[in-house]
This record gives C-alpha cells, structure tokens and sequence, in this order.
C-alpha cells in the first residue's frame, strides 16, 4: 500500500504546485534556439547558380532551371518535401540559401508548398532573428555588403 | 561493472583464435578466404551453412549471429554471416555463402541460431535468395502478395505495383476458422493504441490467455537500405539513420553509419569531435529511455497516466539542450563523416550551464519515476515475473541492449568494443537478472543515470579542452570513393540494442549494399517466447518493455 | 424518526404549487424527477468535458481548456456539439435492437438510483425523490443493471474487442458486488435500517468532541476500515482505475466501447460519469454522512455536492497514478481479498456498535 500511497502523493504534488510545463501558444511563442532549422530563405543576389545545393540534396527537393547560357531561370524548392537536414547552406559557398528560424508556415494545398525564388526570397526571419550569424560566427568577415560597387576583401 | 572486459570462464575466449586456426577448425568445409575489414571472411558451400555455424558456435565461443546480410553480384548471389561473441564482440568471423545465380538456394542457419529466422526471411524477401530447412520462409517486410525482390538487380524500380493482401483475395468468403475451436483469432494492430506505431500482432487467444502471437511487421517499411545506395557516402546519407530509430536516438543511429563509413575509408576523428559526440549521444539516449519509460506506463497505467507526462517534460528538456546543440530535435544530421558539423554553441558557458541544470534536476525526476513506477505495489504485480526471456533464449535470438542485459547478459559494445570517447571516462554497465518486464525497466531507468554521469564527465572535459585543439571534424575530400570490393561490417550501442551496419563499397561514391542490423528487429523476434501462455495485458507489457521503434524494425 | 419529517420533493411541489389529487401528485413527481435528473446531468456535463480534462491537466503540469469561453466552460455545449455531430456509424452485423438500447441502459440505471438519495435541502427544498424502506437495497439493485448494459454492448457488436470488454466487466462486476454489498451490511448493521434517510440521520449524533470541534458519527470515523473497502470495491464497481479492465484503452481498445461513435458514445461517456457520481452519492450517504456539514441544515445539499465532487476527484487521482491490474488478479483479489475482508469487517462492526451503543 506504501508504494500506492506514494504514487498517488507524486502526482498530488504535481497538482498543487501549479507550475505549467506548457505555454500558451500563440501568446507566448518560444523561443527557439539559433541554431535551429526552419524553413529556407533564398538571395538571387548571393545565387551562382553553380548547382551544388541541388546535387547534395538527399531527396531531389532542389530544382534548377537554367537556359542555355547557363542563366538561372528558376529555383525551385519544395518545402514539403524537404527534410531540413541543411545540406543545401552547408555546401553552398555564397550562402544563397539559408534555413531561418520560421517554422509558422502553412498552405492550402501540397503543391502550394513548392516555393518559386520569389517566394523563398520573402520568407520571413522568425521574430527578425537573422541566424547567419549564430552558425557560423565570422562568416560576415568574407561576405561584404558593398554599396552597389564591387567590395573586394 | 567496471570497464576491463568481463573475466570468462572459458580462457578461450580471451584470446582471438588467428584465422589459420579458425581455418584449421573448419577443416575442408571452407572453400575460400574472402576477409573483409572488419573480420576475416570463410567461404564456404551453400548447404554446409549449419555444420559450419554450429561448429563455431560449440567449438570456437561464437555464440551471436550478429546480421545476416544479402545481395547479388553480377555473377552470384551471396549470403553472410557474421559472428561475434557475446563475452567479446570484437573477435569476429564472417561466413560467406555463394548461391547459384539462377536458382539462388542455400541452407538455413536457423537450427543454429534462432535469430537468422527473420534474418532469412528478409533475405528472402528484398534479395530473393531462398533457405532451405528454413521453418517458415515467406515474406516479412513486403506483403505476401508482392511481385519480384526490390534489392536484387533484375527488379525495375520504375514499374508501380498494387499489391493485394491475401484476405482480401474474395471479400465475401466467410473467413471463420474452425468453429468448433476454443481459441480466438484477434489481431492486435496495426491500428491500436499500444502496438508502438504501425504493428500487426496477429494473436491466437485461448480465453484471456495468449496461446500464440505472431507479430507482422512491414508496414513502415520504406526500403532504407535502397535509398542509402543511392545516395553519396560524404553527405547525402547522412539524413537517414536519423529516420530509423526515429525517437530522438538519432545521434546514436548516425554514429552507427558514421562509425562504418570511417571505418571503411580510414578516416580519423579528432578527439575533440569524440567527445562531442560521445555526449550528444548519451543525451540521445537519454531521450530514447524517457520515452520508453513514458509508454511502457502508459502501456501498463492506461491512457490518463502522468508519468507518461512527466517523461515528456523531461525528454523535452533534453531535446533542448539537442537543440542548441545541433539544430534539430529530432532529426538531427549533426554528425559528418570525419566529426561532426558544428562546435559547441556560442556562448558555451550558456550550454555548459544549461547542460548542468538539467544534469542537477536529474536525479530528482529519477526519484519520482521511481515512486510512481518502480515502487508502485500494482505496479510490481504487473509487471514482476511477466514476459519472461531467459538469457540464453536471449542470446540465441541476438537479443541486445536493454533486452539482453534485463535478462543478465552483460553485453555492451560501448564497453566491450569501444568507440568515441567511452573507454576514457568512468561509467558502469547496467544488468539485471530478473528477466522479467520489471527488470528491463530498471535497466533502462538506471541506464539513465550512468548517461548522465557521461554526459557530466564529458561537459568537464569539453569545458577545459585547450581553445587551439578544438578540431571539430577531419579533413575529409568533398566526394568520397572507397575502394572497390570491400566491405565492412561495424556496430554500436544504439538506444536499443546493437545497431550495425554493413557496407560494400565498389569504388563509387555510393555504397553498393547498405545492410542495416537493426536491434528492435532481432528483440521483436523474442516477442513469442515471452508471450506465450500469458495473459493479453502481459503482452501489451512485454511489447512495451521491448521498446521497439517500427522506423527501425521495418527500415 | 419518522418520514413525516423528511418532507419529499414531489411533496413539497403539491404543497407549493397546489397541484390537485392523484394527477397533481404524479405531474409532481415527474417534475421533481426532472429536476433532479438535470441537476445530476449538468454535474456530469460539467464533469465530463471539463472538469475532467482540467484536473488531469493539473495532475500533469499542463494547461487544459482554457480557450472558449471564461475559463474555458464553453467547451461543453462545443463538446456536446462536437460529439452529437458526428457521424453514427452503425457496423454491420451487430445485433440491432440491443446494440442500440445498451447506450440507453447504462446512464437510465445510474438515474434511476438517483430516485432514493437523500441529497439535502437547499433552502425550503428538499432534494429527495422517494424514500423508500428498502432505499440502500434498491440503490443497489439499479446501479447493478449497468452490467447488463455492459454484456448488452459487449456482446452486439459483434466485435472480439467489444466482447473480451464486456466479459471482463461482467467477471468484475460480480466479483466486487458482493464485497460491496457484505461491506454496506455493516453500515445498516451501525444504522439499524435499509432506508436512506434513517441512514443520514443515524450518522448525526456526535460521535465525540477533540478540540472544541464535534465529529459527527460519520461512519467513516466510527469504522474506517469499512470506509476502506467500500470505497475500493465502489471504485471497481464504477469501473475506474486501477480497476478500469473492460474499458482497457492501451489493451483492448477501448472495450465493450469500440463499436459506439456520435451520440451513443455520448450517452456511455455520460453513463460512465452520472455511475460515478452515484457511487459517490451512496458513499456519501452511508459513510460521510449524507448532506450533513457545519452549517445550518438548510445548505444540506452544497455540502452533498462537496462530497460527490471530491469522490470524483478522487478517481481522477487515481488514474493518474495507479496502474490497472490484471483480469485475473483482480478476480483473486475480489474473490480472495476483499470478500473474506468484508465479511470480517461485518464482525468488526457488530462489536464497534455494540461498544457504542
């Protein structure tokens, strides 16, 4: 009877104490951490189109459309598909694509989730938290902002 | 339990027999030597496969058939057999058995080993080499009904297929069995509540009494094998072990395929990197342990249970820390071939804080499983001499992890055939001899607390280690390329069980076979012998206390 | 005392309301049952959907409902809404009549019993339906019908789960009636008499005094032991952990349950918690005292709230702690444990009240 007895108090305990391991959601967003992989941010800017995130892809989510003269026409991505394993920011060498923080996306339809340039490029920081800097800490030490005219480093 | 290799009774197990030795002890039943890297390799005739593994078992102390793996060359088809022992898992042999291309048949080892069983049965199915003297050869992962073996080579991808289950071959056929029968057909999944994930038990009752189960499996089977073989050694294959043990084990499942992929292209680690790892997987694990422990109560408590919340929180502050750490919460793809992809988070006295708040509020949570589980008086009544799995049963159907050692077999490849950073630090091996339900859980639950005491060794290290050696991965070239022809087979300690992996290379830059030894896949096996004659409440028990993960049964 | 005292609910609406004669008296009636039987479904409506799903919450370090509405009440009219929406999925095969009338019995038995609890009086009300001689025995016999209900699910769904449920709740239900009953023989034998109001009153003499504070003789001071026991195989009865085998979710689905959905699923929801709440009114009755508290009687019935609630709450902390035993070991534990306990808890009683009295 002792063990039941203690049991019952554990929980009893848990009851009165009034501590929530839960949060009201979406009042009380979480944090989370820098390093975490949500959903990718695109810059044409960045982009030379040199193919390397769509061949490390493990699962084909990575699709290039280029013409002729080797132009990117289109990015495309399909974030339903992906499975967020960040291969694509870590072989690319200009940081053209990135995974942000934002994992609050939705869509009417699976189809909806192919995501053009466009639309990669307008994908949101979660709560503006650029998390280039946390992955890799001197990566702006190479990369230059530059005003319009060429930066060389 | 210390960390120096058990003392055997038996002094021939200490010492490796050399080949020759082993060769002269086969005598003319080998054929050929074909060694891999890891262990030296016997060829010998397809229908001598049970005289040779009962002789190494009997004479030589091999006593556990680690993995049976199977695959097609251009111009054969191949079996292999790989024994290790179980008082010394780094003495190892593989068997190799050729079969006809045309009419591949060779002999079974399940006489021997009661493991090759199911081993065979998936060889059967995904290779379509067949066993002769095999007790029950049909499919396991695909359905009965399916055309042609998707791992061999003359099988075409491109061509879908509708497979059809065999009861549903004439839907209006009164599918009574005998009528004048006492026992009940009930088939306990795949949809229930407590059947872990998608598990069919298909189970024969005499009252409330099991009188057989057969427990059918493959309906989350994704062909991991496949899509491993078509992806690149250095980058692309790294996702997917993540996926097999997919309760947050991820880490342990990755250093498995990493541990065979260094292994097989001689990369080294960098010390720093080991012990990175060493930690990230000890967290792992103990993610994994909460949750079994959250379901087995939930198995055993019923739906309204808090101890399976309580779990929760903890495993949620775990995943945390995994967080920070590598980017995800459960599926991880943190470590890389050569260490692993990031350093600690900056700052690191932040993680290391983190890190040891949630080591300090540890012991306190282990304190009220222990009041709300272990001590529990229903509980013990439960769960106290039900599903019953003696060690040797144990050993002979290569039972590992929790499983064996809640049966007292003292069986742990971080300690007897160690890797990462584990034979530096202080940690002991946790068995139990009841080999009951009741015992697996203290072993999993004290197993909790020996990864923490990792986990603390390892922050102390990782917080004084000098800034300058901080290498955090090997220099390893961008494409990776093998070399052609070997093979390797390597295993570590996952959450549950042994998780080796098989791997021939043949000189490109994607493996040429990629065999999974997945533990939940062997430990499921030993379901029948711990749940025949009990009651259908101690079924549901035993499964939860084999903590199985069908992502890694099936694969 | 007599039962001219203990003016009854029908009575007191004739008296108020002038209702003439024979037909007065029944409309009366019908009208104080109804009354009664919404009071005993706004609980379990208030139970159910809420009150159940915030105190395990509790028990688990959660938030629950707490989005619709204040304090998130509304989710029982969305709850009901939600529930009798769906779909009634009528599975082929099972037997018709029955399958359908087994959802009717389980919550009309649990009612009915209703009929004869003396709940208290709230001002000049008194909420009483019928006071019968033999009031505890006819509790018993109506809360027992359940396990008709039971077999009744059981068996016409044509369903090994639904079957295994319903004849594991018929092995349990006669295993624990029996220590149930030998257990509320000691009561009468403390009280002298089967008639629920008598029960009451018996339990109002002051047991003895400690502090300035009077205990009443509650029957739960005066024999514990009892308490104990009946409130164990009571917990069986009602089919609550760690005694919850025939609804068994993790094990066979969800019991003599499966084969229910939309609004048949509602009413065995709704059964399972009004069967609650009468075990906790027969507790209340024969060991707490009934409507009795500090106050003055005519707040009788806030008091019987109080305890029926805390009964409630107490079952909910059982499930969150206790695990569920085995068929078998519960059948030995009914048959081996708890009937030789009853029966020596009868002797036990026979010499506490001979000491007393």
């Amino acid at each position: 009877m002792i063990g039941l007895m203690k049991s019952m108090a554990t929980t009893m305990k848990h009851a009165l104490d009034g501590n929530t391991f839960t949060v009201k959601y979406p009042e009380e967003a979480p944090d989370v951490s820098p390093r975490f992989r949500g959903v990718h941010k695109f810059s044409q800017e960045r982009c030379i189109w040199c193919r390397q995130c769509e061949n490390v892809c493990p699962n084909d989510t990575i699709q290039i459309v280029q013409d002729d003269q080797r132009n990117g026409e289109q990015y495309n991505l399909h974030i339903g598909q992906c499975i967020y394993c960040r291969l694509c920011e870590e072989v690319c060498p200009v940081d053209a694509i990135l995974l942000t923080q934002n994992f609050e996306f939705t869509a009417d339809t699976k189809d909806d989730f192919v995501y053009n340039k466009e639309q990669l490029k307008n994908v949101p920081w979660y709560k503006g938290i650029d998390p280039l800097e946390s992955r890799n800490p001197d990566r702006g030490a190479w990369i230059g902002e530059g005003d319009g005219e060429l930066d060389y480093q | 339990m210390s960390l120096e290799a058990p003392d055997t009774p038996e002094t021939d197990a200490a010492v490796e027999p050399t080949p020759d030795e082993l060769a002269a002890l086969l005598g003319d039943l080998v054929v050929d030597r074909d060694d891999h890297l890891n262990a030296p390799g016997f060829v010998i005739r397809p229908d001598t496969v049970q005289e040779t593994l009962s002789t190494l078992k009997t004479e030589a102390g091999y006593d556990h058939l680690s993995l049976v793996s199977a695959q097609e060359y251009e111009n054969r088809y191949e079996s292999i057999y790989h024994l290790k022992k179980f008082d010394d898992p780094t003495q190892e042999v593989s068997i190799v058995v050729p079969a006809d291309k045309d009419d591949p048949v060779s002999e079974s080892a399940d006489a021997v080993f009661r493991t090759a069983d199911w081993h065979e049965r998936e060889a059967y199915d995904l290779i379509g080499i067949e066993y002769d003297d095999h007790p029950d050869l049909r499919r396991i992962l695909l359905p009965e009904t399916w055309q042609g073996h998707p791992l061999s080579m003359s099988y075409d991808q491109e061509r879908p297929q509708i497979a059809t289950l065999p009861e549903h071959a004439n839907p209006l056929q009164d599918h009574h069995r005998d009528a004048e029968s006492d026992t009940m057909f009930l088939n306990i999944g795949p949809h229930h509540p407590a059947t872990h994930g998608v598990l069919h038990l298909k189970t024969v009752l005499d009252g409330e009494q099991v009188v057989d189960v057969e427990p059918d499996i493959g309906y989350l089977h994704r062909c991991e094998e496949q899509m491993a073989q078509s992806g690149t050694y250095r980058h692309q294959i790294m996702p997917y072990p993540d996926r097999w043990d997919y309760i947050s084990a991820g880490l342990l499942n990755e250093w498995a395929y990493a541990r065979a992929a260094e292994d097989l292209a001689d990369i080294e680690v960098p010390e720093y990197a080991q012990v990175i790892r060493t930690m990230g997987a000890e967290m792992c694990r103990i993610a994994a342990h909460m949750l079994a422990l959250a379901t087995f109560a939930l198995d055993v408590n019923g739906d309204f249970t808090a101890t399976f919340m309580y779990a929760i929180n903890d495993r949620e502050r775990v995943q945390d820390l995994l967080e920070d750490l590598t980017g995800q919460r459960l599926m991880f793809n943190y470590f890389r071939l050569g260490g692993v992809v990031w350093d600690l988070p900056e700052p690191r006295e932040e993680f290391f804080s983190k890190t040891r708040d949630f080591l300090d509020q540890l012991p306190g949570s282990v304190e009220e499983y222990h009041n709300l589980v272990t001590s529990n008086e229903i509980f013990q009544m439960r769960t106290v001499d039900t599903g019953i799995l003696p060690p040797e049963v144990a050993k002979s159907y290569g039972a590992t992890g929790p499983v064996a050692r809640g049966s007292g077999v003292d069986y742990d490849l971080r300690r007897d055939d160690p890797y990462g950073y584990y034979d530096e630090l202080d940690w002991d091996v946790v068995t139990e001899d009841g080999c009951d339900n009741y015992s697996r859980l203290l072993v999993r639950m004290q197993e909790v607390e020996e990864s923490a005491k990792i986990i603390g060794q390892c922050v102390d290290l990782l917080e004084d280690w000098p800034e300058d050696e901080r290498t955090i991965q090997a220099n390893v070239p961008r494409t990776l390329r093998p070399d052609d022809d070997a093979e390797i087979y390597r295993a570590v300690e996952a959450a549950k069980g042994e998780l080796g992996i098989y791997m021939r290379s043949d000189g490109t830059d994607k493996p040429a076979r990629f065999k999974i030894r997945s533990p939940c896949f062997s430990n499921l096996q030993t379901l029948p012998e711990m749940a025949n004659g009990e009651y259908i409440p101690d079924v549901i028990a035993a499964l939860g206390s084999l903590d199985i993960v069908l992502g890694e049964v099936d694969r | 005392m007599g039962t001219a005292s203990v003016q009854l609910f029908p009575e007191f609406l004739t008296e108020t309301f002038g209702l003439p004669g024979v037909l007065g008296e029944i409309v009366a009636a019908l009208v104080a049952a109804a009354i009664v039987g919404n009071i005993v479904l706004a609980f379990t409506g208030v139970a159910g959907p809420w009150a159940k799903r915030k105190i395990t919450a509790a028990f688990t370090d959660r938030i629950a409902v707490d989005r619709v509405g204040p304090f998130g009440l509304l989710i029982i009219p969305a709850s009901a809404v939600q529930l009798l929406a769906k779909e009634l999925i009528v599975p082929e095969g099972v037997d018709r009549p029955t399958w359908d009338l087994a959802p009717t019995v389980l919550p009309a038995s649990a009612l009915l019993g209703f009929a004869v609890i003396p709940m208290g009086r709230l001002g000049p009300v008194n909420f009483q339906l019928a006071d019968p001689e033999v009031g505890l025995a006819l509790v018993f016999a109506f809360a027992s019908i359940a396990s008709v209900s039971l077999v009744m699910a059981g068996y016409a769904s044509n369903n090994k789960y639904s079957m295994l449920g319903g004849l594991r709740a018929v092995a349990q239900n006669l295993a624990y009636e029996i220590p149930l009953i030998v257990t509320a023989m000691s009561v009468v034998i403390f009280a002298g008499t089967l008639q629920m109001s008598e029960i009451v009153a018996a339990q109002s003499a002051v047991l003895f005094s400690v502090a300035g504070v009077e205990v009443p003789s509650w029957f739960v001071f005066v024999n514990p032991f009892a308490f104990v026991l009946f409130l164990t195989a009571n917990m069986a009865e009602i089919g609550r952990n760690p005694f919850d085998i025939p609804e068994a979710p993790t094990e066979i689905v969800a019991g003599y349950q499966t084969e229910y959905s939309s609004a048949y699923f509602v009413l065995f929801y709704l059964g399972e918690f009004v069967h609650i709440f009468l075990g906790g009114a027969i507790l209340a009755v024969t060991f707490l005292g009934g409507a009795s508290g500090p106050g003055p009687e005519s707040i009788g019935f806030l008091w019987f709230v109080v305890k029926i609630w805390g009964f409630f709450l107490f079952t909910q902390w059982a499930r969150s702690a206790l695990p569920r035993v085995r068929i078998d070991q519960l059948i030995e534990i009914g048959w081996k444990g708890m009937l030789v306990l009853s029966f020596a808890n009868l002797v036990l009683t026979a010499v506490i009240v001979g000491v007393i009295a």
